[in-house]
């Protein structure tokens, strides 16, 4: 199964190499986000003496990994259409690795795009940890985040079997769950009832332990909280996205 | 004794609500034989062939392949054979080689061994000058040739091939032909296939089988079945129909060779037993009659003829269906074949099957069916005696000749073409009874 898994990633990285120009387009609204939404409410935003644009980018990375992960599913419609899925079902693959291997190459490349935000993030110069060893923990709370949405983006592919609702799902979920999260707006700033989705919301556990490990004062036990919970969610998504597929067999 | 490669019995795969694509369809398959699905649109080729690729599963019945069994062995066979879908499978963003090599690792095979398999394979389907570019560089027939090339990397004992040569242009089917012969000769690849083009059952396979509503109607050689169809196609073209030409169709009639006839406008179709030796006889004929031919040729019965016969409608008129058919798998984007198929799907081709029921029920040979109807379900230890209990469900056929034929004459009448295709099931019933006196 790994194997498998591993020969199936390679060739979807192979083929997201070939057209780099497209991992850079899904960064355009998230930079879009961080340039024009960091300028419009900076002063706007009163948050003591902290950056606004420190406190926003973790939910910009986050936006990133909702925009680029819920493109998953689509290409995963793509090549059941052109019989490429078939053909790997007809191979003694482990259909484990289909799923996992597709979900595995949205997160590396939403991991990807989260490193190009965070040096655009650094030019206009937030002030983040870019400690390493922080660097790497909140790459990992993207990471799960990824395979979660990925994932999810999957499973609803083939709940769905058509294109169009599922690019409307993902639309509809993205923008959402943002706004119900910390991503952009502190907690405390909430109304009560978006503060009570917002506490089920994995996007704001995901917001709260990015922003824990790369402010300039690091809280472990947040992040610990956030990848507890992220774990969970991208563990339960992939059950999801697994069993759908199996269930395709008719 | 031979082995069997595929034996399908009672096959039946039921699409919901009611949908049955493939009903108790019985087919055996020999190995290293080259057998062809023949069968106009939603007749439940493609349901067969994925349904013996483990690719859906189905209702009723068991499929054997390669000696294992489909529903409980499927890595087994998944192991044993490879399949070569409608849709190119392959990917347009990747090299030839880098298809070939993951295919290859797919299958879980050793590194050294892809590559010596990939360089074999490549050479073989004449690819190697552009096995290092990218799929979507290539033509149609290169595609397609590297599609069937991936499929035998791990050298299945079975190929599936659904539709191979759909979409190319003359040359390079007859180009894939070879190659898919040579395969099945060189390395005595067993191969089943579904197929359109009654060339290509004709000149590929040993065994063509006709389906239709997910029953196998007939199984035999493409030559069998052509001589179940009896007499020769001898069609006549004169410049003007005068009084001579009138006469020679009348004294023509009364020849003992001449088994039926039809006019096309100025064209004479006489269906001719043992056609090559009577041609001659037939011009004397003319002769005497001072009747002016311009044209005059003489063909074999096709397996056009023979498909005609078993599913009512000619496959010319089906293939125009299927084109459609073809188109809206593409543009549809759930795919509607298979177990993609959902609830839109399913409504989508409910549509279709039901159209094509409606005609179905219109043409003569439904009347027939219902007596076929045990047919289906009786247990073929031989594909020839499905063809022998024909006749007996062909009994409603001569009241219906009756009243085309009140003179009694041997079929010899002028049709206006809308009654074309009735007078053609009807000939043919004739002759076969003829040929059976």
């Amino acid at each position: 199964m790994l194997a498998d898994t591993w020969h199936l990633f390679n060739k979807y990285m192979r083929i997201t190499m070939r057209m780099p120009m497209w991992t850079l387009f899904t960064l355009i609204q998230p930079l879009i986000w961080l340039l024009i939404f960091g300028q419009l409410f900076k002063d706007f935003v009163q948050l003591g003496d902290e950056d606004y644009m420190a406190f926003m980018v973790p939910g910009i990375l986050v936006m990133t990994v909702l925009f680029g992960s819920s493109w998953s599913g689509v290409s995963l419609l793509r090549e059941i259409t052109a019989g490429t899925i078939d053909k790997m079902l007809v191979s003694p693959v482990s259909r484990i690795a289909i799923v996992l291997s597709r979900v595995l190459h949205s997160s590396a490349q939403v991991i990807a795009q989260a490193f190009i935000m965070l040096f655009v993030a650094w030019i206009l110069g937030a002030s983040l940890n870019m400690n390493p060893v922080y660097l790497m923990l909140a790459m990992l709370i993207v990471f799960l985040l990824g395979v979660g949405f990925a994932a999810l983006s999957n499973g609803f592919a083939i709940a769905l079997q058509r294109e169009e609702p599922l690019v409307m799902i993902g639309n509809l979920m993205t923008l959402p769950l943002i706004f119900f999260s910390s991503a952009l707006v502190p907690e405390q700033f909430m109304p009560d009832w978006i503060q009570l989705i917002s506490a089920i919301n994995p996007i704001s556990y995901a917001v709260d332990a990015i922003r824990a490990v790369l402010s300039t004062t690091p809280d472990l036990a947040v992040f610990g909280k956030g990848l507890l919970v992220l774990t969970v969610f991208a563990g339960a998504s992939l059950t999801w996205a697994v069993t759908a597929f199996n269930a395709l067999r008719d | 004794m031979t082995n069997l490669a595929i034996q399908i019995k009672g096959l039946t795969k039921i699409y919901p609500p009611d949908n049955r694509a493939v009903d108790t369809l019985d087919l055996e398959i020999k190995e290293g034989e080259i057998m062809a699905l023949l069968g106009p649109n939603g007749a439940g080729k493609s349901t067969t062939i994925r349904a013996a690729s483990t690719l859906c599963g189905f209702d009723e019945g068991s499929v054997v392949v390669a000696g294992f069994d489909v529903d409980t062995h499927s890595l087994e066979v998944r192991q044993a054979i490879g399949v070569v879908a409608q849709q190119t499978g392959i990917d347009y963003f990747l090299t030839g080689r880098e298809n070939m090599v993951l295919q290859g690792h797919l299958y879980r095979m050793k590194k050294a061994d892809i590559n010596d398999r990939v360089a074999e394979l490549a050479s073989y389907f004449e690819l190697d000058n552009s096995i290092d570019n990218l799929v979507s560089t290539y033509s149609g027939g290169m595609r397609r040739k590297l599609d069937i090339a991936c499929a035998l990397i791990h050298r299945p004992k079975v190929l599936f091939l659904d539709e191979p040569t759909l979409g190319l242009d003359i040359k390079n089917r007859k180009i894939l032909w070879t190659h898919i012969d040579k395969l099945n000769k060189e390395f005595g690849l067993t191969i089943l296939l579904t197929t359109h083009y009654l060339e290509e059952a004709d000149n590929l396979s040993h065994q063509v089988a006709i389906i239709n509503n997910g029953k196998v109607q007939v199984v035999d050689t493409p030559d069998a079945l052509k001589n179940s169809i009896h007499g020769d196609s001898i069609t006549v073209t004169f410049d003007d129909v005068g009084k001579n030409e009138q006469a020679f169709f009348h004294f023509a009639q009364q020849q003992s060779y001449i088994k039926g006839s039809t006019w096309e406008d100025n064209k004479l179709h006489l269906y001719v037993e043992d056609g090559g030796a009577n041609v001659a006889a037939l011009m004397a004929v003319a002769a005497d009659n001072k009747a002016q031919i311009t044209n005059l040729s003489l063909s074999r019965p096709t397996l056009d003829d023979v498909f005609l016969k078993y599913t009512g409608s000619s496959i010319s008129d089906t293939r125009e269906e299927e084109g459609d058919e073809w188109w809206k798998q593409w543009a549809g984007k759930g795919g509607n074949t298979g177990k993609w198929k959902n609830q839109w799907g399913a409504n989508d081709s409910d549509a279709e099957e039901g159209g094509e029921d409606q005609a179905w029920k219109n043409s003569d040979w439904a009347k027939n069916s219902d007596n076929n109807e045990n047919l289906g379900t009786q247990k073929r230890e031989e594909a020839q005696s499905q063809q022998d209990a024909w006749p007996s469900g062909q009994q409603q056929w001569p009241d219906k000749e009756e009243s085309h034929n009140p003179s009694g004459e041997q079929g010899s009448q002028q049709w206006d073409q809308s009654q074309q295709g009735d007078w053609q099931n009807n000939e043919w019933n004739k002759n076969k009874d003829g040929g059976e006196k």
